[in-house]
């Protein structure tokens, strides 16, 4: 066909092109995978439902919510699941922290040192539950016995309610602190040198360089690690449930295990999906703030690369 | 049978229309360059051609067939970027022989086609780098390899001088052309250039604000370019425009001009009466010393000696700033002050100053 | 430069030291655990020197455990087997999934793209039980409890996000002229996928497979909810292995060391990969 036999074109429809779709259905396919569950979640939280007792089971909207209010074990959870977030992540950030400026400057040992620091965030946190459980036993627990040669009598770890909640977040702090320490870490390596060399020329001295150059330009890496801790710490599980599983007594009921609990020995399907729908409403405002801000960390990473 | 014939073709972005219903035909073995400012959409009409875009509106023909909605593999082309954009995990060799690899080429087949055009360019000594390890001159040759490999009929070349230094622009330009003639291909050049768009191009294509402002050989263009647009982007230093009025006299027109009365003879008679742009290259003003009839007095401010010429500065009395080059006279240098400019009527272009076309003159 | 006062590296280096004693310490304690005989591990004061025995391991492999009151069978070797297939397969999978899903993500701005990308990413960070539960009660009506598709299904929960929201990165980083280049060549999109995309991608798709191959291997509450003792990975195992009776404290720490080898000898072999995923690339390391 030549060319100059043909009319003047007319405007062209957009083309829809398939591959795109294709390509991400799988994605699509386990987006719908998470939906379908979690509007059944919803649906339940509205419900009394419980799998011992199905003749009872039936609409009452937000009654379950209702309730929670004035249950006591509810706010039990609510306070134990913000003692546990807060003391994590804040012995978390701070230690390292540490461990980051310790580690800062690139050197043979300090490479190494932060290679084998990974291992402990390599565990399975439930297997790290174990470890400790078993470090922690009164009768040959290593650490039982060192904290004797102290002077401790009778330290009960996970045993006692005094004493739980440390023993868990201890644990905690031995996995999770890694993590910290390898985003701040690669902030610190990927800050600047300009301001420090200048500040160096000046002779300023060292606290005052920390706390207003270096403190502030790790701040985005800083918030990123720690919204990203307080997400993880919220929904705990791995770790006290090996442990204690909640005990002893009601002590260490954070939300999912507690969750957990009511689905498997209350078999209260209702009660359990209506905690978590509280739990999943935190994470989600709380991640909407870290993919905003992880986002701008990127960017800001790209810029410089 | 036309290599290239592109119709009515369109394109726009969120910011906005950026191809206006172009119309193009290139004939086969011509090398047309695409020529325009920065952001007048030539790369953009590269990647059409390419099939790396779609158009809006318009259709696409390569020899002879629509090619609008042909995948781009499907389009037998050679393209060679801006940016190299050399695949950077495979050896130049590699790179080179891609599109022969494509067509299912036997092993011996690629490699003498490939040792071929790199002994051309002369980057037979670095086939079996990576990308990272070539110089630029030698990413932009092994990139122009790559699209010249498989001989295709037509090779479309976006900018690929600009990222490299002068010295080596400068011999590409003298040794692109034969080469690219040799192979006997149909070439689209882009370039930003307009020093290497009348050296390269058989003819140039003008884009400005989206449209073909003009599509003809240099000389043409530069002679006789279609407006203001034209003529304002080939030439150093800038063609001068001085707004004037023409009026009819009993020897066909004159002027005012720096509040003296220029005579234009015969030269353009249609421009009586209009309000126009007299378009003086500054290299068609010569400068003298003592006043005449045929000139208007200037104040040369400032002499800029650049050895193979130099570039007069001048004033002119209502102000307005004008510039002169003329050839460099060894041992009279010029001084600055006040002095007297004329010029061949002929050589002189008329441009209407509302609508920045030419007006008659010469073809 | 800094000048550091003798004191203070002496400081530094005391500190540095707690510090790797705090972290390495309980992993080298359970290693020294799993080769203790039962009476060792009981005696205090516990000591570092003892006679090194393989019976730990011997029973654990063999799965018999003899002890006074006879022969007991030990299915761990079958947790550990677990997890290797459940790991591998999973990862597998999400990436034969996850890596076209990514570079569609990358390359294509298509409605719903942004959509789909947040949904997955906010399930990362939601509670797994909010999913888990219900999806329980799923299983058992269609049956899929207790099987390894079910399972692996349900790992790409942990694994896709990854997948998607790392080797995305890699891809977008890209130049997309270097596709087109290759393309206009001659070459159809899936061979430029293959030939171009991927290996360009590749310290991407190895940092994400690895992340991913440890995340799940890590997972407890996933197999907890909804696998039975024939399916279960080694971090449910280990914990049943603990509640049973008659099981001896230095075989548990033999499973603990079996169970925890894997990722931490894939952690230091590959931990330049590991750091970069880490971060998700919110960092360049």
């Amino acid at each position: 066909m030549t060319s100059s036999t043909v009319a003047v074109p007319v405007r062209r429809r957009k083309k829809t092109h398939l591959l795109p779709y294709l390509l991400s259905l799988p994605a699509l396919l386990v987006c719908i995978g998470i939906l379908i569950p979690f509007v059944t979640s919803v649906y339940y939280s509205m419900m009394r439902y419980r799998l011992n007792l199905p003749s009872l089971k039936g609409f009452i909207w937000f009654g379950n919510y209702k309730e929670f209010l004035t249950d006591s074990e509810f706010w039990n959870t609510v306070r134990v699941s913000m003692e546990y977030t807060a003391l994590t992540v804040g012995v978390e950030l701070v230690l390292g922290l540490v461990i980051a400026l310790l580690l800062r400057k690139q050197s043979r040992f300090n490479n190494l040192a932060s290679i084998l620091l990974l291992l402990p965030l390599m565990t399975a946190p439930a297997l790290a539950s174990l470890m400790w459980k078993l470090m922690t036993n009164p009768n040959f627990g290593v650490l039982s016995y060192l904290v004797q040669l102290m002077g401790v009598k009778n330290f009960q770890w996970a045993s006692s309610p005094n004493s739980a909640l440390f023993t868990v977040v201890l644990v905690d702090v031995w996995v999770y602190t890694p993590f910290i320490m390898i985003l701040l870490l690669a902030g610190l390596r990927s800050l600047p040198t300009q301001p420090f060399e200048a500040a160096a020329l000046d002779g300023v001295p060292r606290r005052f360089v920390f706390f207003r150059i270096t403190l502030p330009m790790l701040t985005p890496y800083i918030i990123t690690a720690a919204l990203f801790r307080l997400l993880d710490a919220i929904q705990q599980f791995d770790i006290i449930y090996p442990m204690t599983q909640g005990g002893p007594g009601d002590t260490l009921l954070v939300f999912q295990v507690r969750a957990y609990l009511e689905f498997y020995q209350y078999t209260n399907v209702g009660r359990s999906a209506a905690l978590l729908m509280i739990l999943w409403a935190i994470t989600f405002a709380l991640s909407n703030v870290f993919i905003k801000q992880w986002l701008k960390l990127r960017e800001r990473a790209r810029g410089l690369a | 049978m036309a290599q290239i014939e592109l119709k009515s073709l369109s394109k726009s972005f969120k910011t906005g229309k950026v191809l206006d219903r172009l119309n193009l035909t290139v004939e086969q073995g011509e090398i047309v360059c695409i020529f325009g400012p920065s952001g007048a959409g030539k790369t953009v009409l590269l990647r059409l051609i390419a099939g790396i875009e779609e158009p809006d509106e318009g259709a696409i023909y390569l020899e002879g067939r629509d090619v609008t909605d042909a995948a781009p593999e499907t389009r037998g082309v050679g393209i060679a970027f801006q940016n190299f954009a050399l695949f950077p995990h495979m050896t130049a060799f590699d790179n080179i022989g891609s599109a022969l690899t494509a067509r299912g080429a036997s092993a011996s087949t690629i490699k003498a086609k490939v040792e071929k055009v790199a002994a051309m360019l002369k980057i037979s000594h670095v086939l079996s780098h990576a990308p990272r390890a070539l110089s630029n001159g030698q990413k932009q040759r092994t990139a122009l390899a790559r699209a010249l490999a498989a001989d295709p009929k037509i090779v479309l070349l976006d900018d690929p001088l600009r990222n490299v230094d002068a010295k080596l622009r400068y011999e590409m330009r003298l040794e692109l052309p034969p080469l690219l003639r040799a192979s006997g291909a149909t070439v689209l050049y882009v370039t930003q250039d307009y020093k290497e768009a009348m050296a390269i191009g058989d003819r140039i294509a003008v884009l400005i604000g989206g449209r073909f402002e003009q599509v003809a050989t240099p000389a043409a263009i530069y002679r006789a370019p279609a407006s203001v647009g034209v003529a304002r982007l080939f030439g150093d230093p800038t063609i001068n425009l001085i707004p004037v009025k023409p009026r009819a006299t009993d020897a066909g027109a004159a002027c005012e001009i720096s509040g003296a009365t220029v005579p234009l003879g015969g030269a353009h008679p249609e421009s009586a009466g209009r309000a126009v742009l007299l378009g003086l290259r500054p290299e068609s003003l010569i400068v003298a010393g003592e006043p005449g009839a045929d000139r208007f007095p200037v104040d040369v401010v400032a002499v800029t000696p650049l050895n193979e010429k130099s570039v007069l500065l001048m004033r002119t009395h209502d102000g307005r700033e004008i510039f002169a080059s003329e050839a460099e006279v060894e041992n009279e240098p010029r001084q600055p002050g006040p002095a007297f400019a004329r010029f061949d009527p002929a050589r002189a272009l008329m441009f209407d100053e509302a609508s920045g076309a030419r007006i008659g003159g010469r073809a | 430069m800094e000048h550091t006062s003798f004191a203070e590296r002496i400081l530094r280096g005391a500190l540095i030291a707690a510090i790797l004693a705090f972290f390495l310490f309980p992993i080298l304690w359970i290693f020294l655990m799993s080769f203790q005989t039962n009476e060792e591990v009981l005696r205090i004061p516990p000591s570092l020197f003892f006679k090194p025995t393989m019976i730990n391991y011997a029973s654990l492999i063999t799965g018999k455990l003899q002890t006074a009151a006879g022969s007991l069978d030990l299915a761990f070797m079958l947790n550990l087997w677990n997890s290797v297939l459940l790991s591998t397969l999973s990862v597998a999978v999400s990436l034969l999934l996850g890596v076209p899903a990514a570079y569609a993500f990358a390359r294509f701005k298509f409605p719903g793209s942004e959509d789909i990308a947040f949904t997955l990413l906010s399930f990362r960070f939601a509670p797994p039980l909010l999913v888990l539960l219900p999806l329980s009660l799923y299983y058992q009506a269609i049956g899929l409890t207790d099987t390894y598709i079910g399972l692996i299904w349900v790992y790409q929960l942990i694994a896709l996000p990854l997948i998607l929201w790392i080797v995305r990165g890699y891809f977008e980083d890209i130049s997309p002229d270097i596709e087109y280049a290759y393309r206009i060549a001659g070459h159809s999109w899936l061979q430029t996928f293959m030939r171009i995309a991927i290996p360009l991608a590749r310290p991407g798709i190895a940092a994400a497979g690895l992340l991913a191959f440890i995340f799940c291997w890590n997972n407890f509450v996933f197999a907890l909810i909804l696998a039975s003792a024939d399916k279960q990975p080694v971090t449910v195992g280990a914990l049943a292995f603990v509640t049973a009776s008659g099981i001896q404290y230095g075989q548990i720490a033999a499973a603990i060391v079996l169970s925890i080898t894997p990722t931490l000898a894939l952690a230091l072999y590959a931990q330049r990969y590991l750091v970069e995923g880490l971060s998700l690339g919110a960092v360049k390391g």
